[in-house]
This record gives structure tokens, C-alpha cells and sequence, in this order.
């Protein structure tokens, strides 16, 4: 069996997972000018209310969406008003300690009610494989993906078209001007927080049948977020859709070719370099980098 | 200009009292446990104070320090174990490496401001992380190195606790002085101008890009020896302690609590974060593990914001603050 459509679609399903928490992240930071460290425990919060859904619901992850999503707008606008608010406009310092902060909380509060043992989502359909050109897929994957390229789609419009996602845009590009042409930019630093958490809370879900769960799951991935939101530009929602592609390629690849020890190695070189060598990343706003706020 | 001494001795008191009592613990008390806690405390003010240089003087918030750290202590026991080197050669040799690995985060610093520099230095400690866990021939990956037990001075390994202390203590006293030269020096009013205006500071004439890799060679070539400090006493180095960014994030943390840019600030918060994670520990570690990182993480999240200038300036201003609405 040729092996490259299978490394192909792999890599396009790892790609679109990775590009919705990667979505969450920048647009936070886009927004806000905040790098928020607790992504990665968003993410794993996440996965555990998928867990316990199916375990003490029955629930599958997929109809879980619907408690999640009402859940994880109202978790983020209670972070957002307890624990982000204060801190902006403060500095870079007390920004990152406070997001820091935040993640050694829930992680550890994670521990405290979970466990740190793993946990796995088992299924029904679980193993239910799919032949898509050439390559096998199970039924998971496929949800997940289809899912989280909708949820995308849908992001995407709604940041185009709409009124609120202009505002969003006009207050990313300049926070003083926007203020100054009449948005209310405390309200859309509260949306932008929220709809991250949400878009975090929604990969999470279509994860939980694919990874195992532990308190400092979050971890791993939100790393290979910053990477793919360096790549693709901080701030730029299309940069981290391409920019999720192309870590999920790279991942995938990396695995096959070079061994799973040194792919990490691989993507961390990677951001290193485009840092250096071109900070706004593929898509991001040319020269924030020397703004650093 | 006549009040300076005056403040000046104030500004030692801190430090000062630390340093005394740390020698008299292990001639005062025979427990182990506190005798222990003592060095680890003045081995992470050294540290605390290592990483102000960059992190609080210069500005330059790094998150990957333990990079520096981890590379001053794998060298010299690396050294140690293949050729045989004197830790204390190796510890030069570690910290003569940093200095030279040092200059690509001053490169990053230069290009990146904020967020994004930040960011580089934590993948920067990730990429050394791994490569030293998946390279087992050389590192013994995560089974990490054992640095065997052979007491004498030529070896840089001591069977008493005193010996430790004071050896520790030279290291502290050492970057504290160096912390309040920087302070007092025209470099280090340069730095503080950087710090709250780089715009301005090279308008005026200031080399900004030789003070950030200055003050993060300095910086760092302090970590590395800490490293070796670190991995003389504790005798074990893995990848998974000393390039984790855990290590990172604490030595960030002790300054930023204890008071950026001041050269007590780190020590206090040395101090503080030791003391406060020992109690906790005791307290609640046993009956559910993560409780007490619970406390810590929020106490972290509340001191950044109540009093961002760290506890050092930040108890008196609100003491000061509270006094004044009284009366």
C-alpha cells in the first residue's frame, strides 16, 4: 500500500484540529495583545467535560457541543472579568504571570478532581474506518475534522461580515482609534476572550475521542499552537488555519520520515526561524513585533 | 546625594539578614531538613538574582533561562564524567559556552520586543530539552547522569552541610554584588532607560542593541554557574528538571515577586517562594497533591496585581497607603 495518501490525509485531519486551537489563541492575542499561557488548560478542561458527558450521559462529544458551547462562553467571560480584565493595559510582565498563574491553577485543580491518570474516550463508532482516496480514516477523525473546518467557515464569515467581527478586526489593528470611532472596546476584548475559550472548548470536544486525557494534556498542545500562530502571524485567523495546516503536514511528515523523537525538534526550529527571520509570520501585521504591546 | 548611604544600608538589610542567617543555621541546628532548605533558598536567590540581570534590569522577560541553567550544568558533569575535568573547570567551561549560546536570545532581543522575545526563549530551553532527553548515547536522555560521591575541594563535593552553605553563599553574595553594581553603575541607568523607553533611550544616543546582549551574556553566564552549583549539590541532572520551563518560570517568578530590576527584590522573593512552597506543602501536599499549587497559583495571580512593583516596594506602599487613609 502506497503510504503518502495516508501521511496526506493524516496530516489534513491533525492540521484541522490544530488549527482551531490554534484560532482561539490568536485571536486573543490579536485582540488583546495577550498571550495567553492557559490556552492549553482551556483545552484540556474541555476534554474532560467530553469525558464526563459520555461517562455520566451518555452523551456523545458531538451532541456535547451544545453544552459546551453556552459552558465555555460563560467560563471565559467569568476568566475574563476575574482574572483578565484587571491586567490590561498593565505590563507585559503582570500579563503573562497572571495567565501563568491561571494555568498552575487549573491544571492542578484538574489533579485534584481527576487524577493525573489518563483517560480515553472509547467510542461505539470509534473504530469505524473510512477509505477517503486511497487512505483510511476513522469516523472520529472525519467528525472532527468536518467539524472544525464548519466551525472555521463560520468564524471566518462572522469576523468578515458582521458587524461585532469588524469591530473585532478595527479594535486588533488599533485599539485607541476604534475606541475613538465609537466601539465599545471593553466589550469586544470580553468577545474576543470568549468566543477564544469557545473555539478552544469546540477542539477539545472533537479531541477527546483522539487523544488521552490528563491534567497537563493542555501542555503539549498549546505549545504546538504558539507555533502555529507564530507561522501563520499572532493576530491573524487566517494565518492560523494555513499555519495549523502546515505544523499538522509537518508533524505528520516529521513522524514518518524523520521519527516521532525529533519532530518536536523539527517544529520548535521552525518557529525559532520565522521568528527571527520574519516575526509577522505569514499573514500577521508587518512591524508588531517591534511594538511588542 | 548625603541620603544615599542611609538608603543604601536599608536596601542590604534584606539580603543581609538572609546571608547571616543562612550561616548560622548549620551551626546552630542539627536538622537535616532545615539546613537543606537553606541552601536550596540561597542557591535560588543566586539564581532569582542571575535572572534579574536580563529579566529586571535590561527588561528582557526571558521564559527559557533553565536552557542556560541546564547547559551550565550538564557541562561540567559531562566534563566530569568522560574526561574527568574539576566541576570547578568545567563550571567555567559551561559558562564560557552559555555566554557564546546567549548571543542568539540577544540576537532574538534585538528583532523582537514583548511577547514575541518571550516566546523564542521558550522554545529556545524546549529545543535543548529535548534534544538532551532523545540523545541518550551522550546524555543518558531521561535516565539522566549520576555525578558519583567523591567529597574533597579538587572536586567541588563536600560531606558537611557548612561546607555547602558557605560554598553556595559565595555564589549568592557574589551575583547580589554584581545585582547592585548594575544598579548604581552608568550601564545600569542606561539599562533602566531602556527599560522604560527604548525609543527614547536610543534617540538619546544609547546603544541599545550592546546593552541587551551585555546584560543577557552577564545574565546568563551567572545562570550556568548556578547550574553546576545546582548539579554539584543535588549530584543528579536530568532534562526533565533542568531544562524544564518549571525552572524557567520560577526563576521569573522569585524576581517578580520579590521586586523587578531591584538587586534585593530577587532574594526576598527567593525567600518568600521557598518558604511559602515548603509550608504549603506540609500543610496540604500529603493529604491531596496539587492543593497547594492550587494556593500558590492564586496568590501568584493577586501579587502581580496588587502589587506589581514586587512585595519589596509594594508592602510599604500599601502600608503607606492604608496609614495615609486612617488618617
Amino acid at each position: 500500500m502506497d503510504v503518502l495518501p495516508q501521511l496526506i490525509a493524516s496530516g489534513i485531519v491533525l492540521g484541522g484540529i490544530y488549527a482551531l486551537v490554534s484560532v482561539g489563541l490568536t485571536l486573543i492575542f490579536g485582540v488583546m495583545r495577550i498571550v495567553n499561557f492557559a490556552h492549553g488548560e482551556f483545552l484540556m478542561l474541555s476534554m474532560y467535560l467530553a469525558i464526563g458527558l459520555f461517562t455520566a450521559l451518555g452523551l456523545d462529544p458531538y451532541a456535547g457541543l451544545l453544552v459546551a458551547v453556552p459552558v465555555s462562553l460563560a467560563f471565559g467571560a467569568l476568566v475574563y472579568f476575574g482574572v483578565i480584565r484587571p491586567v490590561i493595559g498593565r505590563p507585559h510582565v503582570v500579563q503573562i504571570f497572571t495567565t501563568l498563574g491561571l494555568s498552575i491553577v487549573l491544571q492542578n485543580t484538574a489533579l485534584l478532581l481527576w487524577t493525573g491518570n489518563f483517560r480515553q474516550l472509547r467510542l461505539p463508532y470509534g473504530d469505524d474506518v473510512y477509505l477517503v482516496a486511497g487512505a483510511a480514516v476513522t469516523l472520529p477523525q472525519l467528525i472532527a475534522f468536518s467539524v472544525a473546518a464548519l466551525f472555521t467557515a463560520t468564524l471566518f464569515a462572522w469576523l468578515r461580515f458582521t458587524y461585532l467581527g469588524k469591530a473585532m478586526r478595527a479594535t486588533a489593528q488599533d485599539r485607541g482609534a476604534a475606541t475613538l470611532m465609537g466601539i465599545d472596546t471593553d466589550k469586544v476584548l470580553l468577545l474576543a476572550f470568549a468566543v477564544g475559550t469557545l473555539c478552544v472548548a469546540v477542539a477539545g470536544m472533537l479531541m477527546a475521542p483522539l487523544f488521552s486525557t490528563y491534567p497537563t494534556v493542555g501542555l503539549q498542545f498549546v505549545l504546538i499552537a504558539f507555533v502555529v500562530v507564530v507561522l501563520g502571524g499572532l493576530g491573524s485567523a487566517l494565518g492560523a488555519l494555513v499555519g495549523g495546516m502546515i505544523v499538522g503536514f509537518l508533524d505528520v511528515m516529521g513522524g514518518f520520515y524523520v521519527g516521532t523523537a525529533w519532530k518536536e525538534v523539527l517544529y520548535f526550529l521552525v518557529f525559532i526561524g520565522v521568528l527571527l527571520v520574519r516575526p509577522a509570520g505569514l499573514f500577521g501585521q508587518r512591524g508588531a513585533e517591534h511594538l511588542g504591546a | 546625594m548625603t541620603a544615599v548611604p542611609v538608603r543604601a544600608r536599608r536596601e542590604h538589610a534584606v539580603p543581609g539578614c538572609l546571608f547571616v542567617a543562612a550561616l548560622l543555621i548549620p551551626l546552630l541546628t542539627d536538622n537535616l531538613f532545615l539546613q537543606d532548605a537553606t541552601i536550596l533558598v540561597l542557591l535560588w536567590a543566586g539564581l532569582a538574582s542571575a535572572w534579574n540581570i536580563a529579566g529586571g534590569f535590561a527588561g528582557q522577560v526571558s521564559l527559557g533561562h533553565a536552557a542556560f541553567f541546564g547547559l551550565g550544568a550538564y557541562t561540567s558533569t559531562l566534563l566530569k564524567l568522560y574526561l574527568g575535568v574539576s566541576p570547578w573547570l568545567g563550571m567555567l567551561c559551561g559558562g564560557g559556552l552559555v555566554v557564546i549560546a546567549s548571543g542568539f536570545i540577544a540576537f532574538a532581543a534585538t528583532r523582537l520586543r514583548g511577547p514575541y522575545f518571550t516566546l523564542v526563549t521558550l522554545a529556545f530551553a524546549a529545543v535543548l530539552q529535548i534534544v538532551a532527553a532523545r540523545w541518550y548515547g551522550f546524555t543518558r536522555g531521561n535516565e539522566g547522569l549520576s555525578i558519583p560521591f567523591e567529597p574533597g575541594l579538587a572536586n567541588f563535593m563536600f560531606t558537611g552541610k557548612l561546607a555547602w552553605t558557605i560554598t553556595i553563599l559565595c555564589y549568592v553574595v557574589g551575583v547580589y554584588a554584581i545585582g547592585v553594581w548594575v544598579a548604581r553603575s552608568r550601564f545600569g541607568y542606561q539599562l533602566a532607560g531602556m527599560r522604560e523607553d527604548e525609543d527614547a533611550s536610543e534617540a538619546l544616543g544609547i546603544d541599545t542593541r550592546r546593552l541587551k546582549v551585555v546584560a543577557i551574556a552577564l545574565s546568563a553566564f551567572l545562570t550556568a554557574l548556578g547550574g553546576t552549583f545546582y548539579a554539584q549539590y543535588i549530584g543528579f541532572v536530568d532534562p526533565g528538571y533542568v531544562l524544564s520551563i518549571d525552572l524557567s518560570i520560577k526563576f521569573a517568578l522569585m524576581c517578580i515577586i520579590g521586586g523587578l530590576a531591584t538587586p534585593a527584590g530577587p532574594i526576598l522573593g527567593a525567600v518568600l517562594i521557598t518558604a511559602l512552597e515548603i509550608y504549603l506543602r506540609a500543610k496540604w501536599g500529603g493529604a491531596r497533591s496539587g492543593l497547594y499549587l492550587i494556593v500558590y497559583g492564586c496568590l501568584l495571580i493577586l501579587v502581580v496585581r496588587v502589587m506589581p512593583e514586587g512585595v519589596l516596594a509594594g508592602v510599604p506602599s500599601l502600608f503607606k497607603r492604608w496609614r495615609g487613609r486612617a488618617a
